[in-house]
């Protein structure tokens, strides 16, 4: 480090730390002085591609297991996540849907858990700041309130999306994603690999692919291999954070400070730090993702242009919220799912089902006696998850009755989403959730908690281009 | 096959798993077993002389699953066909993936020619249901 004291401390460079970096220097003054903690090193996109050729790279030394990282208590549950420059940008799959503007009102309109602190409104201009700088490619109708084109056109449909399309309007589109549909600066056009955490031809953003320019930015500091792990609170005021690095015991001390690790470190370090906000760590979780396979009758389904070619909200929206969840259709392209039938190969669509959660006090994080390292308790699915399970099954032979279909099948829900949720939920006051609508913590009023872990509920959208807005307006608001 | 058979296959998976070499000694019987379960499962194409032999040698070279191959030989003489078991499955599909058979459109009548084993990483064979087969002016409107 070269200074003692800092205007702003921030922890993580992935998607939430990064997009709230990108306004915050164009807000401040020149001779402001920002460092940044990362717990990873830089492991560029073509190294990891080597690694994945099985080819050697002085690299690969800093793949972290998260199996490390974290100790899982919950057998049935994975939550990969990747640490190092970018975070979680170099592993998810670029799925960028917005919240349906119910999604923030959950009590209001359904009187289920609480509603957020902020609304869709609130987040409008945020969203289109954040697609622009993710050179996000999408439709020209969407389901949510949004208008004009998405910085790249829509991807390709398939004779089935058109179909579904024909049928549904703008609640079946193209889906909108960070997978490109366009060559666009730094990135290729993607190629429907579906191999997504390491696209093989750099269509997916990442935030070393971003050209967002943060961490060149001469005000800027970045260090590497910086475990933070706690706070120094001094009469409600955050000090310093506390870190490893190469083993030794340091500290950085700031005005401001910042926590954009992933949600579990994040939890993990206001734990260590003595913070006893009543729903701290709790509420961690996850949408729930199942996968049906629907075979088609004498109807291939090709042409797609990208992994996740489309999104459904058929089962989304409605009344039923009052009783089981929402649920966000993705028809994708994979091939894996081919088919061995005679002339049948392609007669195949998949859609994987993404339903909402609800935040459970039994699925938490708790802090151990390796302060580095928490414990991941997931203990159970809410009921009201698993009845929406129940009433897909019903009503999905008739929603998919525009085409002609064979026979489906359901495989088994996968162990995760790569999409942590909670332990540090967004609350109008402070007895119901750790930070405010700023996400600046309800009790320490200089320290910032970033993204999906102060998420209120879960949604059952993709979380990243939201928790990316929510930084990008934190940041407008309060600098 | 499965998403996640399918990560480790392509190599996309972490952690691959390196076979003992104590099960290499009864790998020639057990490839032999595999052609033939594949040849006869797809006996109403022209498969290249020798190439379902180079796909399996390789297939056995990335595959992890080691125990699952075991089984092979008894497939065969069970008669059993892909229907009834995952495993043959998942070996004739990611056959047909590593072949020229889907840039051909499919068309039973072209001899089908092995390329390399099927990785988004390595191979030069596209998603066979992508749009670089099937091109947008190519996909009618209902």
């Amino acid at each position: 480090m070269k200074r003692d004291y800092y205007d702003l401390v921030v922890v993580g460079t992935g998607f939430a730390s990064s997009f709230f970096l990108k306004k915050y220097l164009s807000k401040v003054k020149k001779d402001k002085k920002i460092l940044v903690l990362e717990r990873g090193h830089f492991y560029p996109h073509e190294e990891r591609l080597k690694a994945k050729r099985g080819e050697q790279s002085e690299f690969k030394k800093y793949e972290e297991p998260w199996e490390k990282a974290i100790n899982n208590v919950s057998t049935y549950k994975k939550w990969p996540f990747t640490t190092g420059l970018g975070g979680c940008s170099n592993c998810w799959w670029g799925c960028t849907p917005r919240f349906m503007p119910s999604d923030f009102k959950m009590k209001t309109l359904y009187g289920i858990e609480q509603d957020w602190p902020i609304d869709y409104d609130d987040l409008d201009q945020y969203y289109y700041e954040a697609e622009e700088l993710m050179h996000v490619s999408g439709p020209e109708g969407t389901p949510f309130p949004r208008k004009g084109h998405y910085p790249l056109p829509a991807h390709e449909f398939s004779l089935v999306d058109k179909i579904l399309h024909k049928t549904y309007g703008n609640n079946y589109i193209s889906q909108p994603t960070a997978r490109a549909s366009r060559a666009t600066l730094g990135r290729n056009r993607c190629m429907t690999s579906s191999t997504c955490d390491t696209c093989p031809v750099n269509a997916k953003f990442t935030i070393e692919n971003s050209n967002i320019g943060v961490f060149e930015d001469e005000r800027v500091e970045l260090v590497y291999g910086a475990q933070v792990y706690s706070l120094e609170i001094v009469n409600d005021v955050v000090k310093s954070v506390y870190f490893i690095q190469d083993g030794k015991e340091k500290k950085a001390s700031g005005e401001t400070i910042v926590l954009g690790a992933n949600p579990f470190f994040n939890s993990n370090i206001l734990l260590n730090a003595g913070d006893k906000s009543k729903f701290l760590g709790k509420g961690v979780g996850e949408q729930l993702g199942m996968q049906v396979l629907i075979y088609l009758d004498g109807m291939s389904n090709v042409g797609g242009s990208t992994w996740v070619n489309a999104n459904g909200y058929m089962l989304y929206e409605g009344e039923h919220r009052k009783d089981f969840a929402a649920c966000l259709m993705e028809v994708s392209n994979a091939p894996y799912y081919i088919r061995l039938e005679r002339g049948k190969y392609l007669n195949i669509a998949s859609i994987r089902l993404l339903f909402e959660d609800v935040p459970l006090d039994v699925n938490y994080v708790n802090n151990t006696s390796d302060k580095l390292v928490p414990d991941v308790h997931h203990v159970e699915r809410s009921s009201y998850t698993l009845k929406a399970i129940e009433n897909m099954k019903q009503k999905l032979p008739g929603i998919l009755s525009c085409l002609p279909v064979e026979k489906l099948e359901y495989l088994e829900p996968f162990p995760n989403e790569g999409h942590i949720i909670g332990g540090t939920r967004m609350s109008s006051d402070p007895l119901s959730g750790v930070v405010d609508k700023h996400l600046i913590h309800h009790k320490y009023r200089n320290l910032l908690v970033l993204g999906a872990g102060a998420f209120t509920t879960y949604s059952a959208s993709n979380p990243t281009l939201t928790l990316s807005a929510m930084s990008l307006f934190a940041a407008d608001k309060v600098f | 096959m499965n998403r996640r058979k399918f990560l480790i296959l392509t190599g996309v998976a972490t952690g691959a798993v390196v076979i003992p070499s104590s099960i290499y000694f009864i790998s020639g019987d057990l490839k032999k077993y595999a052609v033939l379960l594949i040849e006869r499962q797809l006996d109403y194409l022209r498969l290249e002389n020798g190439s379902v032999l180079k796909y399996v040698n390789d297939y056995f070279q990335n595959s992890n699953d080691a125990v699952a191959r075991l089984k092979f030989k008894s497939m065969y003489y069970l008669n059993l066909s892909w229907e009834k078991s995952n495993v043959l499955k998942e070996l004739i599909k990611y056959y047909l993936l590593s072949t020229d058979f889907f840039i051909n459109k499919m068309d039973e009548n072209q001899e089908v020619k092995y390329i390399g084993l099927y990785s988004p990483y390595k191979s030069p064979v596209p998603n066979p249901f992508a749009y670089t087969l099937y091109p947008p002016s190519t996909i009618k409107n209902p």
